[in-house]
């Protein structure tokens, strides 16, 4: 039995008017800058959704199966996922006999126009350097194969699962997030990475059977304009992203355990000497005389493990062998962790991407230059490393 | 009115379930994910002290933050990591290791002319086989471009760098390399010497392409990984003339050994040198100077069973399979880089006998 759902109307009332089902007073946003949204706890916060869908199964010890027929039947899964993954790419559809037209693709409107992100995998750091000589370090993201898995459009956000959880707002007195209210995006679900289906659980695996895709081990979402939907099974590749583009990176940071105050919140701690007592790393004062401890107040705890976003990064060079982009600096998260890469919200960028529009709504075959791309393509300001520094006098 | 609504039950379409959301237990117990296991025909671990996110606690059981319950895992573990690239074909490439195979053992030259191209000594999480083939891919390209040649910590070499304040654009220094650091292109080499009666050292990015030419003035080692010490020595130890002729040296030979210990001034000192194991130390004259509790810790520093900790050793060192299988890549490398010279040598020949022949500068 599903609750009922929350009409359009119903979130713009709250917006516009949350004393009317707030308990407390209206201006009461927050007792400090300590409190953030994400410091409610209920059990399934910090787990990826859908978090009410059970991703991954134990494997079933089947005692009548010899070894060799179970590595027999494991290849013949990961070969259907092959094909599967195969029949759904760029190339299939291309060579398909039964291809429809092109459908006319929409026009990069600026000021409207938000695209799909792709899904990344973080591999590592690699330094480059200018042709003016400066070092400037590149994150490695390689891209995995990944297909659209669904398209949510702004009125029936109401209506969507995972954002039917009204705790966190009524417990911090705060309102709901524009995206969800203005209503102009949409919500496009992505799915990378796929995998053996003897991983996974059938409720899993049938997420991606309604849209006919092999089960993947990451589900992704990405804000994205109504003009540049895609609907399920579309193909995103390496080169939805050119050379040259500033991306915004958000990923899940580095977990670094539980931390002191001192670490945590740069605190300043103690003297070392001098007579201190007991007193070297700890936060001392929690509160003024006489009042409680405030929501949100500073303390040890664990720190990371939280989503955070680099912006306006330039992707420096594309490389089409093992599918990676190379992006300028340094992107959260730990190596071999997923990562959303998707235009920047920057507004430099997006007045330079009104100049210069990418390939909406995503890269199609159609848009390669002749002769296809090669191994390596360089931003024009980077120095391969088989070539001569040559410094202007 | 408005009425909010209650969340969708998390496991709404499973059948009945053994704890509900909110419901409090016998001793204040608040529900865990166990839930999701009703409706699923594994088992779920059930010992109590095999379930993660259970703390033992007087007030009862507590319910534990994701992060210790290690509930979301936004990383892909190896065999993930190894499956996706499986399927998807873009994962490292093998191929130069296998042709290595065929061939016979990896010369030992390569091992002292590629030592950057070791992996990284760090923990598994942080080191990736992709990254690694990149670095030694571009290690190589950059090699094409100007001759790096053999030296270790105690050879003293001459760096030009580009410098457009410098007269001739082109800064050079002569130095004795006093310590060789990190893997790959983040490779950096410094250099010390004295330049009128002061100590300088410099550090230089061995990949930078501000780098016009580096010269190998004196091929040596020293006893020591580093020669830091040497900022606490008297400066005759690190005084070299700028106009030092090259020494003739044969890659074929072992490369000689410096076996001289210096006598260090006397403290106070930058670090202490007697607790990092210098050989390169005169150590009776060094504890000379040392009081004897610090000699007594000196000497417990050094002794032998260092070589019995099996896990410094593990954890202290490249993997042997990774060595090799790095080795490999760049000895395959190494051969196309001495054809690519060839050609190079022959076109520069033909362009020379074009040149003449026309008569052309």
């Amino acid at each position: 039995a599903s609750a009922p759902a929350l009409s359009s109307q119903l979130i713009v009332a709250m917006a516009t008017a949350p004393h009317t089902w707030l308990r407390l007073v209206p201006s009461c946003r927050s007792y400090s800058k300590a409190t953030r949204l994400y410091k409610i706890d209920y059990p399934w916060k910090d787990e990826p959704k859908p978090h009410w869908v059970r991703q991954f199964e134990a494997r079933r010890v089947d005692a009548d199966l010899t070894p060799e027929n179970r590595d027999w039947l494991r290849q013949w899964r990961l070969q259907r996922v092959r094909d599967a993954v195969a029949s759904s790419s760029e190339a299939a559809a291309a060579a398909s006999p039964l291809k429809e037209p092109p459908a006319a693709r929409p026009l990069w409107t600026p000021r409207v126009s938000q695209r799909c992100g792709l899904v990344g995998i973080k591999l590592g750091i690699l330094p480059m350097w200018y042709r003016n000589g400066q070092k400037v370090h590149t994150t490695v993201v390689q891209i995995p194969d990944q297909r659209v898995l669904r398209w949510v459009p702004p009125e029936d956000l109401g209506n969507y699962a995972s954002l039917r959880e009204m705790r966190p707002y009524r417990l911090n007195q705060s309102f709901l997030p524009r995206w969800l209210t203005q209503q102009r995006w949409g919500l496009q679900l992505v799915g990378a990475v796929p995998a053996d289906p003897a991983n996974f659980t059938a409720q899993w695996c049938g997420i991606f059977k309604a849209a006919g895709l092999p089960p993947m081990r990451k589900i992704s979402r990405f804000l994205v304009s109504p003009d540049a939907a895609l609907q399920p099974g579309a193909c995103l590749g390496l080169h939805h992203f050119r050379v040259g583009d500033c991306v915004d990176v958000v990923a899940r940071t580095v977990n670094r355990g539980f931390q002191g105050v001192m670490e945590r919140h740069l605190m300043e701690g103690g003297p070392a000497a001098h007579g201190s007592t007991k007193f070297h790393r700890k936060m001392g004062s929690a509160a003024g005389g006489g009042g409680p401890i405030y929501r949100g107040k500073r303390m040890p705890g664990v720190m990371g493990n939280r989503f955070r976003a680099a912006r306006s990064l330039p992707v420096l060079r594309v490389n089409t062998k093992h599918r990676l982009l190379f992006i300028k600096g340094f992107t959260p998260g730990p190596p071999h962790s997923y990562c959303q890469i998707m235009d920047s919200w920057m507004l430099d960028v997006r007045r330079s991407l009104d100049a210069n529009p990418p390939p909406m709504p995503t890269y199609f075959a159609e848009d390669a230059p002749e002769g296809g791309y090669p191994e390596d393509v360089y931003h024009p300001d980077l120095l391969p490393y088989d070539q001569p520094l040559e410094l202007p006098d | 009115s408005i009425q909010l609504e209650m969340p969708p039950a998390p496991s709404a379409a499973a059948g009945s379930c053994a704890l509900s959301l909110g419901s409090r237990f016998l001793f204040g117990c608040r529900v865990t994910a166990a839930h999701r296991f009703a409706a699923s025909p594994v088992q779920p671990p059930s010992p109590l002290h095999q379930q993660p996110h259970l703390q033992p606690c007087r007030q009862g059981r507590r319910w534990l933050r994701p992060e210790f319950r290690g509930v979301y895992k936004p990383r892909l573990s190896p065999e993930a990591m190894k499956e996706f690239w499986r399927l998807s074909g873009i994962g490292p490439d093998h191929s130069r290791a296998k042709v290595a195979d065929q061939q016979a053992e990896v010369p030992p030259e390569i091992k002292r002319l590629y030592q950057e191209a070791l992996p990284p000594i760090v923990s598994q999480d942080y080191r990736d086989p992709i990254v690694e083939s990149l670095h030694r891919a571009e290690m190589m390209r950059r090699r094409r471009v100007i001759n790096i040649p053999e030296f270790h910590v105690g050879s003293i070499l001459a760096v030009s760098v580009m410098d457009k304040h410098a007269p001739n654009k082109v800064n050079r220094f002569v130095g004795l390399c006093i310590l060789r650091r990190h893997t790959g292109l983040f490779t950096t080499f410094t250099l010390r010497n004295m330049v009128d009666q002061v100590c300088v050292q410099i550090e230089y990015e061995l990949y930078s392409p501000s780098i016009v030419s580096i010269q190998l003035l004196k091929l040596e080692r020293r006893l020591d990984d580093n020669l830091l010490y040497l900022m606490d020595a008297p400066h005759s130890h690190c005084t070299i003339p700028f106009d030092m002729v090259p020494e003739p040296y044969s890659r074929n030979d072992p490369v000689p050994v410096n076996r001289e210990r210096v006598r260090l001034n006397p403290p106070p000192w930058m670090c202490k040198w007697h607790l990092h194991g210098y050989q390169g130390i005169d150590l009776e004259h060094l504890y000379s100077y040392l009081s004897d509790k610090d000699v007594a810790k000196a000497i417990e520093f050094s002794k032998a069973y260092k070589r019995y900790d099996l896990l410094d050793q593990y954890l202290n060192r490249v993997p042997v399979p990774d060595a090799d299988y790095a080795f490999k890549d760049i000895f395959i490398q190494h051969q196309e880089l001495l054809q690519h010279q060839q050609q190079q040598q022959q076109s520069s020949k033909k362009s020379e006998v074009i040149s003449k022949l026309t008569g052309t500068a």
